[in-house]
Protein backbone atom coordinates (compact mmCIF):
# COMPACT_ATOMS: atom_id res chain seq x y z
CA UNK A 1 0.00 0.00 0.00
CA UNK A 2 1.49 3.56 -0.87
CA UNK A 3 1.55 5.86 1.90
CA UNK A 4 0.55 9.12 1.57
CA UNK A 5 2.82 12.03 2.53
CA UNK A 6 1.31 15.22 3.27
CA UNK A 7 2.44 18.32 3.77
CA UNK A 8 1.60 20.36 6.90
CA UNK A 9 0.03 22.58 4.55
CA UNK A 10 -2.06 19.48 3.30
CA UNK A 11 -2.50 18.46 7.01
CA UNK A 12 -4.26 22.06 7.46
CA UNK A 13 -5.99 22.74 3.95
CA UNK A 14 -7.42 19.12 5.32
CA UNK A 15 -8.67 19.70 8.99
CA UNK A 16 -10.17 23.40 7.36
CA UNK A 17 -12.09 21.18 4.83
CA UNK A 18 -13.23 18.75 7.52
CA UNK A 19 -14.38 21.78 9.72
CA UNK A 20 -16.23 23.38 6.80
CA UNK A 21 -18.16 19.58 5.85
CA UNK A 22 -18.75 19.06 9.70
CA UNK A 23 -20.36 23.17 9.22
CA UNK A 24 -21.99 22.09 6.79
CA UNK A 25 -23.77 19.32 7.60
CA UNK A 26 -24.88 21.45 11.30
CA UNK A 27 -26.11 23.89 9.41
CA UNK A 28 -27.93 22.06 6.83
CA UNK A 29 -29.83 19.77 9.39
CA UNK A 30 -29.93 22.35 12.21
CA UNK A 31 -31.05 25.26 10.13
CA UNK A 32 -32.65 23.77 6.76
CA UNK A 33 -33.50 20.42 7.24
CA UNK A 34 -34.73 20.35 10.87
CA UNK A 35 -37.40 22.95 10.59
CA UNK A 36 -38.90 21.73 7.64
CA UNK A 37 -39.35 18.34 8.83
CA UNK A 38 -40.88 19.67 12.33
CA UNK A 39 -42.91 22.00 10.33
CA UNK A 40 -44.46 19.11 8.10
CA UNK A 41 -45.19 16.88 10.93
CA UNK A 42 -46.94 19.27 12.85
CA UNK A 43 -49.16 19.93 9.37
CA UNK A 44 -49.31 15.84 9.69
CA UNK A 45 -50.86 16.25 12.95
CA UNK A 46 -53.21 18.85 12.21
CA UNK A 47 -54.50 16.99 9.51
CA UNK A 48 -54.89 13.64 11.22
CA UNK A 49 -56.70 15.64 14.08
CA UNK A 50 -58.89 17.55 11.73
CA UNK A 51 -59.65 14.51 9.92
CA UNK A 52 -60.44 12.80 12.99
CA UNK A 53 -63.15 15.51 14.04
CA UNK A 54 -64.58 15.19 10.38
CA UNK A 55 -65.06 11.49 10.59
CA UNK A 56 -66.16 12.13 14.16
CA UNK A 57 -68.64 15.29 13.32
CA UNK A 58 -71.08 13.09 11.49
CA UNK A 59 -71.23 10.53 14.99
CA UNK A 60 -71.63 13.62 16.95
CA UNK A 61 -74.53 14.96 14.66
CA UNK A 62 -76.17 11.81 14.05
CA UNK A 63 -75.88 11.13 18.36
CA UNK A 64 -77.57 14.57 18.60
CA UNK A 65 -80.15 14.05 16.68
CA UNK A 66 -80.64 10.72 18.17
CA UNK A 67 -80.40 12.69 21.85
CA UNK A 68 -82.76 14.98 20.65
CA UNK A 69 -85.49 12.45 20.14
CA UNK A 70 -84.86 10.28 22.92
CA UNK A 71 -85.00 13.58 25.13
CA UNK A 72 -88.21 15.17 24.00
CA UNK A 73 -90.51 13.94 26.86
CA UNK A 74 -87.42 15.14 29.54
CA UNK A 75 -87.10 18.71 27.62
CA UNK A 76 -91.58 18.97 27.66
CA UNK A 77 -91.68 18.12 31.17
CA UNK A 78 -88.65 20.05 32.21
CA UNK A 79 -90.53 23.41 30.41
CA UNK A 80 -93.38 22.00 32.33
CA UNK A 81 -91.95 22.40 35.80
CA UNK A 82 -89.84 25.75 34.52
CA UNK A 83 -93.64 27.09 33.92
CA UNK A 84 -95.07 26.20 36.86
CA UNK A 85 -92.86 29.42 38.38
CA UNK A 86 -93.91 32.92 36.68
CA UNK A 87 -90.99 35.64 36.06
CA UNK A 88 -89.91 37.91 38.70
CA UNK A 89 -89.18 37.36 42.24
CA UNK A 90 -90.82 34.95 43.39
CA UNK A 91 -91.64 36.40 47.14
CA UNK A 92 -93.63 39.05 44.49
CA UNK A 93 -95.64 36.27 43.04
CA UNK A 94 -95.56 33.25 45.38
CA UNK A 95 -97.68 34.94 48.61
CA UNK A 96 -100.70 35.61 46.25
CA UNK A 97 -100.54 32.32 44.41
CA UNK A 98 -100.93 30.61 48.19
CA UNK A 99 -103.53 32.98 49.17
CA UNK A 100 -105.83 32.70 45.79
CA UNK A 101 -105.28 28.77 46.04
CA UNK A 102 -106.31 28.51 49.95
CA UNK A 103 -108.99 30.90 48.89
CA UNK A 104 -110.64 28.74 46.73
CA UNK A 105 -110.08 26.29 49.52
CA UNK A 106 -112.40 28.63 52.00
CA UNK A 107 -109.62 28.93 53.94
CA UNK A 108 -108.85 32.30 53.77
CA UNK A 109 -106.84 33.71 56.31
CA UNK A 110 -103.38 32.72 55.23
CA UNK A 111 -100.02 34.91 55.29
CA UNK A 112 -97.07 33.70 53.62
CA UNK A 113 -93.69 34.21 54.85
CA UNK A 114 -90.44 33.96 53.10
CA UNK A 115 -87.60 32.09 55.60
CA UNK A 116 -84.61 32.09 52.84
CA UNK A 117 -83.51 30.32 50.03
CA UNK A 118 -80.48 28.44 49.85
CA UNK A 119 -79.09 26.23 46.84
CA UNK A 120 -79.46 22.43 46.00
CA UNK A 121 -76.14 20.70 46.89
CA UNK A 122 -76.61 18.57 44.06
CA UNK A 123 -74.59 19.85 41.04
CA UNK A 124 -77.54 19.20 38.46
CA UNK A 125 -79.74 21.48 39.99
CA UNK A 126 -77.53 24.32 39.87
CA UNK A 127 -79.39 26.73 37.78
CA UNK A 128 -82.34 25.94 40.59
CA UNK A 129 -83.08 27.46 43.90
CA UNK A 130 -84.91 26.32 47.44
CA UNK A 131 -86.97 28.68 48.88
CA UNK A 132 -88.08 28.28 52.10
CA UNK A 133 -91.55 29.77 53.22
CA UNK A 134 -94.07 29.84 56.39
CA UNK A 135 -97.84 29.68 55.84
CA UNK A 136 -99.80 30.56 58.58
CA UNK A 137 -103.57 29.52 59.28
CA UNK A 138 -104.58 31.11 61.73
CA UNK A 139 -108.55 29.89 61.46
CA UNK A 140 -108.73 26.71 59.19
CA UNK A 141 -110.99 23.77 59.44
CA UNK A 142 -109.41 20.61 59.59
CA UNK A 143 -111.37 18.70 56.76
CA UNK A 144 -110.94 21.87 54.56
CA UNK A 145 -107.63 22.03 55.59
CA UNK A 146 -106.84 18.23 54.77
CA UNK A 147 -108.28 18.67 51.53
CA UNK A 148 -106.43 21.80 50.85
CA UNK A 149 -102.96 19.70 51.66
CA UNK A 150 -103.83 17.16 49.26
CA UNK A 151 -105.16 19.88 46.42
CA UNK A 152 -101.68 21.47 47.24
CA UNK A 153 -99.71 18.67 47.12
CA UNK A 154 -101.33 17.46 43.58
CA UNK A 155 -100.58 21.07 42.11
CA UNK A 156 -97.91 22.02 43.69
CA UNK A 157 -95.30 19.46 42.72
CA UNK A 158 -92.33 21.36 43.17
CA UNK A 159 -93.40 22.14 46.56
CA UNK A 160 -93.23 20.18 49.95
CA UNK A 161 -93.99 20.52 53.32
CA UNK A 162 -90.98 19.92 55.89
CA UNK A 163 -93.36 20.71 59.03
CA UNK A 164 -96.73 20.40 59.91
CA UNK A 165 -98.10 22.25 63.07
CA UNK A 166 -102.19 22.46 64.09
CA UNK A 167 -103.19 23.74 67.62
CA UNK A 168 -106.79 23.44 68.78
CA UNK A 169 -108.00 27.00 69.04
CA UNK A 170 -109.74 27.10 72.92
CA UNK A 171 -112.06 30.38 71.47
CA UNK A 172 -113.29 28.51 68.74
CA UNK A 173 -112.86 25.06 68.85
CA UNK A 174 -114.09 24.57 65.25
CA UNK A 175 -110.95 25.58 63.91
CA UNK A 176 -107.34 24.93 63.88
CA UNK A 177 -104.24 27.33 64.11
CA UNK A 178 -101.94 25.78 61.36
CA UNK A 179 -98.69 26.60 60.42
CA UNK A 180 -96.58 24.92 57.33
CA UNK A 181 -93.00 25.19 56.54
CA UNK A 182 -92.78 24.36 53.04
CA UNK A 183 -89.86 24.30 50.45
CA UNK A 184 -90.24 24.77 47.41
CA UNK A 185 -87.82 24.22 43.71
CA UNK A 186 -87.57 27.16 41.55
CA UNK A 187 -85.32 28.22 38.83
CA UNK A 188 -83.08 30.78 39.08
CA UNK A 189 -83.88 33.99 37.31
CA UNK B 1 16.99 1.08 -24.26
CA UNK B 2 15.87 4.73 -25.32
CA UNK B 3 17.03 7.34 -22.85
CA UNK B 4 13.85 9.36 -21.58
CA UNK B 5 15.19 12.36 -19.97
CA UNK B 6 12.13 14.88 -17.97
CA UNK B 7 13.06 17.82 -18.08
CA UNK B 8 10.12 19.03 -16.90
CA UNK B 9 10.25 17.15 -14.12
CA UNK B 10 9.56 20.04 -11.41
CA UNK B 11 6.57 21.86 -12.88
CA UNK B 12 5.05 18.36 -13.47
CA UNK B 13 5.37 17.95 -9.81
CA UNK B 14 3.97 21.32 -9.02
CA UNK B 15 0.94 20.26 -11.29
CA UNK B 16 0.45 17.22 -9.34
CA UNK B 17 0.68 18.67 -6.10
CA UNK B 18 -2.22 21.26 -7.49
CA UNK B 19 -4.01 18.44 -8.40
CA UNK B 20 -3.92 16.35 -4.99
CA UNK B 21 -4.44 20.13 -3.08
CA UNK B 22 -6.95 19.04 -0.34
CA UNK B 23 -8.52 22.27 0.17
CA UNK B 24 -9.15 21.90 -3.19
CA UNK B 25 -10.26 18.14 -3.29
CA UNK B 26 -12.64 18.70 -0.27
CA UNK B 27 -14.36 22.02 -2.11
CA UNK B 28 -15.06 19.93 -4.54
CA UNK B 29 -16.63 17.24 -2.42
CA UNK B 30 -18.31 19.38 -0.23
CA UNK B 31 -20.03 21.16 -3.43
CA UNK B 32 -20.71 17.65 -4.62
CA UNK B 33 -22.72 17.36 -1.05
CA UNK B 34 -23.87 20.52 -0.98
CA UNK B 35 -25.54 20.08 -4.38
CA UNK B 36 -26.94 16.76 -3.00
CA UNK B 37 -28.23 18.38 0.14
CA UNK B 38 -29.66 20.80 -2.04
CA UNK B 39 -31.84 18.99 -4.23
CA UNK B 40 -32.67 16.61 -0.96
CA UNK B 41 -34.10 19.99 0.69
CA UNK B 42 -35.76 21.13 -2.93
CA UNK B 43 -37.69 17.51 -2.36
CA UNK B 44 -38.51 17.91 1.24
CA UNK B 45 -40.22 21.36 0.62
CA UNK B 46 -42.28 19.95 -1.66
CA UNK B 47 -43.46 17.58 -0.01
CA UNK B 48 -44.16 20.00 2.55
CA UNK B 49 -45.63 22.26 0.44
CA UNK B 50 -47.94 19.59 -0.88
CA UNK B 51 -48.90 18.52 2.75
CA UNK B 52 -49.75 22.22 3.44
CA UNK B 53 -52.13 22.43 -0.10
CA UNK B 54 -53.81 19.08 2.13
CA UNK B 55 -53.86 20.42 5.47
CA UNK B 56 -55.70 23.22 4.00
CA UNK B 57 -57.88 21.31 1.68
CA UNK B 58 -59.25 19.30 5.00
CA UNK B 59 -59.17 22.87 6.89
CA UNK B 60 -61.72 23.73 4.23
CA UNK B 61 -63.97 20.98 4.92
CA UNK B 62 -63.57 20.96 8.72
CA UNK B 63 -64.32 24.56 8.62
CA UNK B 64 -67.72 23.62 6.53
CA UNK B 65 -68.83 21.23 9.43
CA UNK B 66 -67.00 22.57 12.36
CA UNK B 67 -70.15 25.06 13.12
CA UNK B 68 -72.85 22.39 12.54
CA UNK B 69 -70.74 19.90 15.19
CA UNK B 70 -70.04 22.68 17.69
CA UNK B 71 -74.26 23.76 17.75
CA UNK B 72 -74.86 19.81 18.18
CA UNK B 73 -72.36 19.38 21.12
CA UNK B 74 -73.41 22.56 22.52
CA UNK B 75 -77.10 20.99 22.11
CA UNK B 76 -76.52 17.95 23.53
CA UNK B 77 -74.49 19.31 26.55
CA UNK B 78 -77.85 21.62 27.21
CA UNK B 79 -79.87 18.44 26.59
CA UNK B 80 -77.69 15.94 29.11
CA UNK B 81 -78.21 18.56 31.56
CA UNK B 82 -82.09 18.94 31.07
CA UNK B 83 -82.25 15.12 31.34
CA UNK B 84 -80.66 15.32 34.71
CA UNK B 85 -82.10 18.07 35.97
CA UNK B 86 -85.42 16.82 35.21
CA UNK B 87 -84.78 13.49 36.77
CA UNK B 88 -83.31 14.90 40.24
CA UNK B 89 -86.47 16.89 40.16
CA UNK B 90 -88.61 13.85 39.22
CA UNK B 91 -86.93 12.18 42.46
CA UNK B 92 -87.39 14.87 44.17
CA UNK B 93 -90.84 15.05 43.70
CA UNK B 94 -91.24 11.18 44.43
CA UNK B 95 -89.57 11.57 47.01
CA UNK B 96 -91.93 14.50 48.80
CA UNK B 97 -94.22 12.99 52.15
CA UNK B 98 -97.85 13.67 51.02
CA UNK B 99 -99.18 14.82 54.71
CA UNK B 100 -102.86 14.72 53.33
CA UNK B 101 -103.15 10.67 53.31
CA UNK B 102 -101.67 10.82 57.27
CA UNK B 103 -104.20 13.31 58.05
CA UNK B 104 -106.85 11.59 56.73
CA UNK B 105 -105.80 8.29 58.60
CA UNK B 106 -104.98 10.30 61.71
CA UNK B 107 -108.58 11.39 61.71
CA UNK B 108 -109.97 8.49 61.20
CA UNK B 109 -108.20 7.06 64.16
CA UNK B 110 -109.90 9.20 66.37
CA UNK B 111 -113.04 8.01 68.50
CA UNK B 112 -115.54 10.21 69.88
CA UNK B 113 -114.25 9.86 73.21
CA UNK B 114 -111.06 11.34 72.43
CA UNK B 115 -109.63 15.05 70.98
CA UNK B 116 -106.59 16.19 69.47
CA UNK B 117 -105.32 19.05 70.68
CA UNK B 118 -102.17 19.76 68.74
CA UNK B 119 -100.22 18.03 66.06
CA UNK B 120 -96.62 19.08 65.31
CA UNK B 121 -94.82 16.79 62.26
CA UNK B 122 -91.58 17.41 60.80
CA UNK B 123 -90.12 15.48 58.03
CA UNK B 124 -86.35 14.44 59.35
CA UNK B 125 -83.60 15.06 56.95
CA UNK B 126 -82.03 12.69 54.86
CA UNK B 127 -84.62 10.49 54.29
CA UNK B 128 -84.73 8.99 58.00
CA UNK B 129 -88.51 9.43 58.09
CA UNK B 130 -91.14 11.76 59.75
CA UNK B 131 -91.26 12.33 63.40
CA UNK B 132 -94.90 13.65 64.89
CA UNK B 133 -96.00 14.60 68.05
CA UNK B 134 -99.64 14.33 68.88
CA UNK B 135 -101.23 15.82 71.97
CA UNK B 136 -104.85 15.18 72.99
CA UNK B 137 -107.64 14.44 75.68
CA UNK B 138 -108.90 11.22 76.40
CA UNK B 139 -112.43 10.72 78.17
CA UNK B 140 -114.26 7.56 79.28
CA UNK B 141 -114.69 5.24 82.08
CA UNK B 142 -111.12 4.19 81.50
CA UNK B 143 -109.24 7.14 79.69
CA UNK B 144 -106.00 5.88 79.82
CA UNK B 145 -107.55 2.69 78.11
CA UNK B 146 -109.06 5.20 75.50
CA UNK B 147 -106.06 6.98 74.63
CA UNK B 148 -104.08 3.01 74.55
CA UNK B 149 -107.02 2.31 71.54
CA UNK B 150 -106.24 5.34 70.05
CA UNK B 151 -102.32 4.37 70.04
CA UNK B 152 -103.04 0.69 69.16
CA UNK B 153 -105.56 2.31 66.19
CA UNK B 154 -102.99 4.62 65.33
CA UNK B 155 -100.13 1.67 64.92
CA UNK B 156 -102.05 -0.01 63.16
CA UNK B 157 -103.38 2.09 60.56
CA UNK B 158 -99.64 3.62 60.09
CA UNK B 159 -98.43 0.25 59.35
CA UNK B 160 -100.72 -0.48 56.82
CA UNK B 161 -98.92 2.19 54.42
CA UNK B 162 -95.23 3.30 56.40
CA UNK B 163 -92.18 1.04 57.63
CA UNK B 164 -90.63 0.83 60.87
CA UNK B 165 -93.98 2.62 62.68
CA UNK B 166 -93.74 3.62 66.36
CA UNK B 167 -96.38 5.29 67.99
CA UNK B 168 -95.05 5.38 72.01
CA UNK B 169 -96.46 7.53 74.88
CA UNK B 170 -94.44 10.32 76.03
CA UNK B 171 -96.74 11.40 78.48
CA UNK B 172 -99.93 9.79 79.98
CA UNK B 173 -101.42 11.32 83.16
CA UNK B 174 -104.75 11.95 84.94
CA UNK B 175 -106.65 14.72 84.91
CA UNK B 176 -109.01 16.56 87.36
CA UNK B 177 -111.33 17.60 84.43
CA UNK B 178 -114.95 15.85 83.71
CA UNK B 179 -115.94 15.48 80.37
CA UNK B 180 -119.69 14.84 79.37
CA UNK B 181 -119.88 12.29 77.02
CA UNK B 182 -123.19 10.79 75.79
CA UNK B 183 -124.97 12.41 79.04
CA UNK B 184 -122.71 11.04 81.23
CA UNK B 185 -119.75 12.48 83.57
CA UNK B 186 -115.89 10.91 82.51
CA UNK B 187 -112.72 11.09 83.69
CA UNK B 188 -110.30 12.32 81.52
CA UNK B 189 -106.47 11.64 80.47
CA UNK B 190 -104.25 13.86 79.04
CA UNK B 191 -101.65 12.26 76.82
CA UNK B 192 -98.81 13.20 74.42
CA UNK B 193 -97.61 10.49 71.62
CA UNK B 194 -94.88 10.32 69.28
CA UNK B 195 -95.24 8.71 66.36
CA UNK B 196 -92.02 8.04 63.95
CA UNK B 197 -91.97 6.02 60.66
CA UNK B 198 -90.59 5.50 57.20
CA UNK B 199 -92.73 6.68 54.41
CA UNK B 200 -93.21 3.75 51.78
CA UNK B 201 -91.08 4.40 48.52
CA UNK B 202 -94.01 4.18 46.44
CA UNK B 203 -96.54 6.21 47.99
CA UNK B 204 -99.68 7.19 46.05
CA UNK B 205 -101.05 10.48 45.10
CA UNK B 206 -102.77 12.56 48.12
CA UNK B 207 -106.19 11.88 48.84
CA UNK B 208 -108.52 14.53 50.69
CA UNK B 209 -109.60 12.97 54.45
CA UNK B 210 -112.67 12.09 54.70
CA UNK B 211 -114.00 12.38 57.99
CA UNK B 212 -113.17 14.94 60.35
CA UNK B 213 -111.68 14.89 63.86
CA UNK B 214 -113.76 15.96 66.66
CA UNK B 215 -112.58 19.27 68.42
CA UNK B 216 -115.10 19.43 71.15
CA UNK B 217 -116.11 16.60 73.28
CA UNK B 218 -115.81 18.27 76.79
Amino acid sequence: MKKINLTKDQIQKLALSSIGFVGLVYVYFHFFLGPLKTNRDSMLASITDLRNKVGSSERTMTNAATLEKQASAATTRYAALTTLNPEGAPIAWFPPRIKAFFGNQQIDKVTTRLEGNVPFKDADLSRWMQYNWVLDLPQADFALLGKAVAELENTEPLLSIKHINIHGLTDYPQYQQVSLNVATAMPKR
Amino acid sequence: MALHLNLLHEEIREQRLRQRDPLKIGMMVLGGLGALMFLYYMWNAYQTLEIRNRLNTTKHDWSKVEPKVTAAQKRSAELNSIISTTKVLDKMIDSRFFWAPFLEKLSRCVALNTQLTSIDGNVLEDDKGLSIIIEGVAAGREPRSAAEELRQLLLEQLGQSYRDVKVEFKTLEDLETIAKIGGANMPTARFALSVTFVPSASTAKTSPPTERTRTSSK
